[in-house]
């Protein structure tokens, strides 16, 4: 049992705060409000990039850190903190971590070096639905034929792959679909939060075999995908809800009413300690989900738990800072408004608390997930 | 960073299951049963004695006060387990007033009374809360007074829990008579409940625990008697909270209740048709209640490890206060809902079941967590300063 950093975790979460700290703030930000421009710092991508960031699960023989999901984790709980404009968790979550686990050593080496230096972008279908493939699959002579839709994918118009779960006559597969390939059409969504996302449609996409990830037993792949991109949402929502605390105890300290700060004043103060509790639990069933699936442990019940914990926390928090902060808090002016956003839209992509706590107690009454 | 228990750690866990399943008798547990989940009758001394030879009490402590050298987190998976095996365990005698002995106390005390503690021999209450000083404790106004080179101590202690069957009282007394002077102005005695001038008489509460008012009456005791510094004891008493506040949260018993309502709802016959665990409203209280136990067994562990790594902060001790003991009124009411009318019969009711009854006595005496050990507006106060940095007002 050990809640500390190791030194690498220490260095690594003192790296990404460093340069996020130094490129993101609410100028920035403000270049891609109301879909004014895709909300892709390619800048900053370029610069994490660079500092090796986000390759930090990718073995060291294809250019990565050689480092566990634990760490990415970290990384991305930063990332929430400054809610910066990069394809992270598109990426590194959704796109790297799956290749890295299932493909065939052959595509690995074909799209793994040049993914971990960021000249391939890549993105997945996990991020929406229940998991269930919504892509039908037929054989060809060559490969696959795909037909269907993907209702929202993280930058798929930006992304040269795309990871698409298919459902075959008695299997799933896991291909990879190049953008701009013939029959691929892409429908960009305006999401609550500015990231772009788009509704992919695929009519007759043919796809080579040799682009296939998994020709079978996919179901595995999406499980275990999807339960790592919870977990991030998770620890990016870790990261947006701390910070908007912070800076609601921040600006209470400051703000005087009747004379005297209005932190002073015990409601304010215990709605923010309560928001200080909420936070610690979020972070230690994120941090809890982190560990477990870094090590490849089975993880179902306590990354349900941590999604739950995300929402409720989020969905609190958020309301408490905009409610102390009063008129300032929803001021475009002021940074708070945009981290309203981020915590909406992880409270409820992949599961809100009330599905979680379905699948969560349905997982009960079968009698898993018990105490040991 | 790694959020799970070491093999070595697990194992310790399965032998102190398999002890307690041996130690709890049925005796045991009916007579643990009778004094309320207190504690004090002869079995469970023999019981606390026994522990103390087995040398689990004193399992994370230094070799030099007959401990074995484990740490914190050692010791506090001991203290999971035997409140989960459902032995009323005087944690805040070992776990609070013990370390804090050792810590601050003279050679008496940490060569006779702390050796005796971890042998399972020698039990202290706590002695701060008066009539008219509870959340305010620095205006408390039971005196110390010098005389010679003793001290004559007056005055009167409220809600001194187990008091009628401990030996000695961990005492808040003025030794500065200035009361300008209120929080540097407390010393801290161990008072002998054995002395002519002590009385107690009980005050029995809602959820049918027996608590005490208790009496000091010109009890004279030897300077030897009075721990740490002359006028430090607020140091003192906030240290010893601080590992109350930890003690009070163990989620041994309410993991162990979850799962058997879990067992029962999976068996028991719905008024609605199906099995109780069919209900969609039954799976998500269980899950809401999961999702909050996880909470509180991840707060203490974490906790466990910071006093282990010397980081336990002021904030996070309350934090775990607050939300422990909000967590466990919750969960009992989540349960409490599950079993529904058969959580309104007392466990000696006909017609009672084990867990049904339990929750029955657990909302009850649930009430006291939110206030006892320091009331739950203090630790909001305590965790916006301390932890957010925000300005308090003053008081």
């Amino acid at each position: 049992m050990d809640f500390g950093f190791s030194d690498i975790q220490g260095e690594l979460r003192a790296l990404a705060r460093k340069i996020l700290d130094d490129a993101v703030s609410a100028v920035t930000l403000a270049a891609y409000d109301e879909f004014a421009a895709p909300r892709f710092d390619r800048d900053l991508w370029q610069t994490l990039l660079d500092s090796g960031l986000p390759g930090i699960t990718v073995a060291e023989e294809y250019g990565g850190m050689g480092l566990g999901f634990m760490e990415l984790g970290l990384f991305i709980e930063e990332l929430g903190r400054s809610i910066a404009p990069v394809p992270v968790l598109a990426h590194c979550v959704s796109g790297l971590l799956p290749l890295q686990r299932y493909a065939a050593r052959e595509l690995q080496d074909r799209l793994l070096p040049p993914a971990t230096r960021g000249e391939l972008l890549l993105t997945g279908d996990f991020w929406s639905g229940s998991g269930a493939p919504t892509v039908q699959g037929e054989a060809t002579a060559h490969g696959l034929r795909l037909t269907g839709h993907c209702a929202a994918v993280p930058f798929a118009r930006q992304a040269d792959w795309l990871l698409v779960p298919v459902e075959l006559a008695d299997d799933i597969a896991i291909v990879l679909v190049p953008a701009g390939a013939a029959g691929l059409h892409l429908t960009d969504l305006q999401m609550t939060h500015f990231e772009p996302h788009a509704a992919v449609a695929l009519d007759a996409v043919s796809v080579p075999s040799a682009d296939i990830l998994l020709a079978s037993g996919g179901e595995q792949l999406v499980t275990w995908t999807r339960e790592r991109c919870t977990a991030a949402l998770c620890a990016q929502q870790l990261g947006a809800a701390d910070h908007a605390l912070r800076m609601a105890a921040g600006y209470t300290s400051e703000r005087k009413q009747f004379g005297v700060p209005i932190a002073t004043f015990q409601a304010v103060g215990h709605r923010m300690a309560d928001g200080y509790i909420d936070i610690e639990c979020l972070r230690l069933c994120t941090w809890q989900a982190l560990s477990l699936l870094g090590e490849e442990r089975a993880a179902t019940t306590e990354v349900q738990i941590a999604k739950i914990w995300a929402g409720d926390v989020g969905h609190r928090v958020s309301y408490a800072c905009q409610h102390v902060h009063g008129g300032t808090g929803i001021d475009r002016d002021y940074p708070l408004w945009r981290y309203c956003l981020w915590l909406r839209f992880n409270e409820m992509a992949l599961g809100s608390s009330a599905s979680q706590t379905a699948a969560l107690g349905r997982r009960l009454a079968r009698g898993e997930g018990l105490f040991s | 960073m790694k959020i799970q228990f070491t093999d070595a750690q697990l194992a310790l866990r399965d032998e102190l299951r398999a002890y307690f399943r041996e130690l709890m008798t049925p005796e045991l547990r009916a007579e643990c049963e009778r004094d309320m989940g207190e504690g004090g009758g002869p079995l469970w001394r023999e019981a606390l004695a026994r522990m103390g030879r087995d040398g689990w009490i004193g399992l994370g402590w230094p070799a030099e006060y007959g401990g074995r050298n484990l740490s914190p987190m050692e010791q506090f998976i001991f203290v999971e387990e035997v409140m989960r095996a459902g032995y009323p365990f005087p944690f805040l005698t070992t776990e609070s007033v013990g370390p804090t002995l050792a810590e601050h106390g003279n050679d008496w005390m940490r060569e006779d009374i702390v050796p005796r503690i971890l042998r399972g021999e020698l039990l202290v209450s706590i002695g701060y809360s008066e009539p008219d000083a509870g959340t305010d404790l620095a205006a408390l106004r039971t005196t110390a007074v010098r005389d010679g080179d003793d001290w004559i101590i007056n005055g009167q202690k409220m809600w001194t829990s187990l008091a009628h069957f401990c030996d000695y009282t961990w005492l808040a007394a003025r030794t500065d008579p200035d009361v300008s002077r209120k929080h540097k102005g407390i010393s801290m005695f161990l008072v002998p409940n054995s002395d002519p001038g002590w009385s107690c008489t009980p005050v029995h509460t809602l959820g049918g625990v027996r608590t005490n008012a208790t009496f000091y009456d010109n009890i004279r005791v030897s300077d030897a008697h009075r721990v740490g510094e002359l006028h430090g004891g607020w140091k003192l008493i906030t240290s010893q909270l601080n590992r109350e506040r930890l003690s009070l949260i163990n989620f041994g018993p309410i993991s162990e209740l979850f799962n058997q309502v879990v067992q029962w709802a999976r068996s028991a016959a719905s008024g609605e048709g199906g099995v109780v665990a069919e209900q969609p409203w039954v799976q998500a209280n269980l899950a809401r209640s999961r999702a909050l136990i996880e909470c509180m067994k991840l707060i203490v562990y974490k906790q466990s490890w910071a006093m282990t790594a010397g980081t336990l902060g002021m904030a996070d001790a309350s934090a775990a206060k607050v939300f422990g003991s909000e967590g466990f009124i919750e969960v009992y009411r989540l349960l409490g809902e599950i079993v529904a009318e058969c959580g309104l019969l007392r466990s000696h009711s006909p017609g009672a079941f084990e867990q049904a009854g339990r929750i029955e006595r657990l909302y009850r005496t649930a009430s006291i967590i939110t206030f006892g050990g320091g009331a739950n507006e203090i630790q909001r106060d305590i965790i916006s300063a301390a932890g957010l940095w925000m300005p308090r007002a003053s008081r």
